[in-house]
């Protein structure tokens, strides 16, 4: 009885590795019968700006904000030094390559930064009642070429980018994936949150296509950095 | 909980000789190069470390640590988790701590045949 099973399994295992590539490739020429722009392969930011804000130019805080601003210190309490995960749009300014996949129903960006995988939802709305997650709930739609991806649904443990700029619950982040050329992917940000800024504000960051670069195993956790012994 | 775990962080920093951070502690415009021989190459995510034995001015020995990228960048430019073995004659180049501490932000290593390897990804 367990030798049957057992023998079932591993037929079935086979069958399954045997029609895989199919699948993979059914659910590939189905995203591009749909006509989809294609993001897909390994891309590296094209420079690497720890500061959203450059100096001499002000961020429209709230008093809240810029509260939360002035506590920011990037020795001591930057959330990524524990190793969390960076939150959008952070996770896009990292100088990390990141891998995007397209298949049916979802964009995907696996990031080598954590090894986190970002889901891109393009055939449904916002979930209602969210709970609070480092990178939110995204979804997406294709305007022409470009990928706009709507994200809500943010806990306020992370920073908008590495010098500390807060956000709240509220935070709201609506992106805009273009391939500029075919070595050249942009992604422009408009940040929306009213706890801490008194109005919406823009980022972008440029990543060039790496051809013959796989993404590595990175987990956060092998210096023994006293941090994780709270 | 996230407040304690930020209070206990800032208590326990002085005592944490490494970190996963951004380059902000480090003084990016000057490359200091250290000559010395390695004592230890610890090949670790998100940080790899080099750590050699240099002189100071008075001939005494120093401890220099040279931090570098993650595994995968240090990959892609060819390092591997032999690289650098004790015992090995180098010189390491790199953006030395603020705060004067004997660490700095690895740009590259010289070899005692000369040769030079890049520990930046450009």
């Amino acid at each position: 009885m367990v030798r049957n099973r057992l023998k079932s399994s591993v037929v079935c295992g086979t069958a399954l590795l045997f029609f895989l590539p199919a699948i993979f490739a059914q659910t590939a020429n189905r995203s591009k019968a749909a006509g989809a722009p294609d993001l897909t392969g390994v891309w590296m930011i094209d420079q690497f700006h720890p500061a959203l804000f450059s100096k001499g130019t002000t961020p429209p805080f709230t008093p809240w904000g810029e509260a939360q601003f002035k506590k920011a210190d990037t020795l001591v309490n930057d959330p990524n030094l524990a190793c969390l995960p960076h939150g959008i749009p952070r996770l896009m300014f990292v100088p990390l390559p990141m891998q995007i996949f397209q298949v049916s129903d979802m964009v995907l960006i696996y990031e080598e930064a954590g090894n986190q995988l970002r889901q891109i939802h393009l055939n449904r709305d916002h979930r209602n009642d969210l709970d609070p997650t480092y990178n939110g709930d995204s979804v997406g739609k294709w305007e022409g070429e470009t990928l706009v991806v709507d994200t809500i649904g943010f806990n306020d443990v992370t920073w908008l980018d590495h010098a500390g700029l807060p956000h709240s619950d509220a935070l709201h982040v609506v992106e805009r994936i273009r391939r500029a050329d075919h070595n050249t992917l942009v992604d422009d940000f408009t940040i929306e949150d009213s706890k801490a800024y008194t109005k919406s504000w823009t980022a972008s960051q440029t990543y060039h296509l790496k051809p013959g670069w796989e993404i590595a195993e990175y987990v956060c956790d092998n210096n023994k950095y006293v941090y994780h012994e709270k | 909980m996230f407040v304690f775990a930020l209070a206990a962080g800032a208590i326990l920093l002085p005592g944490a000789v490494f970190a996963h951070h951004s380059t902000a502690e480090y003084d990016m415009a000057t490359v200091t190069p250290i000559k010395g021989t390695v004592t230890k190459f610890e090949w670790s995510n998100p940080h790899a470390y080099i750590y050699i034995e240099a002189k100071d001015d008075k001939g005494n020995a120093v401890e220099w640590t040279a931090e570098l990228a993650s595994l995968g960048m240090l990959a892609r430019v060819n390092w591997k988790r032999d690289t650098v073995k004790p015992g090995d004659p180098i010189t390491i180049y790199g953006n030395r701590a603020k705060d004067g501490r004997t660490v700095m932000r690895l740009e590259k290593v010289a070899f005692a045949n000369g040769q030079e390897l890049s520990a930046q990804v450009r």
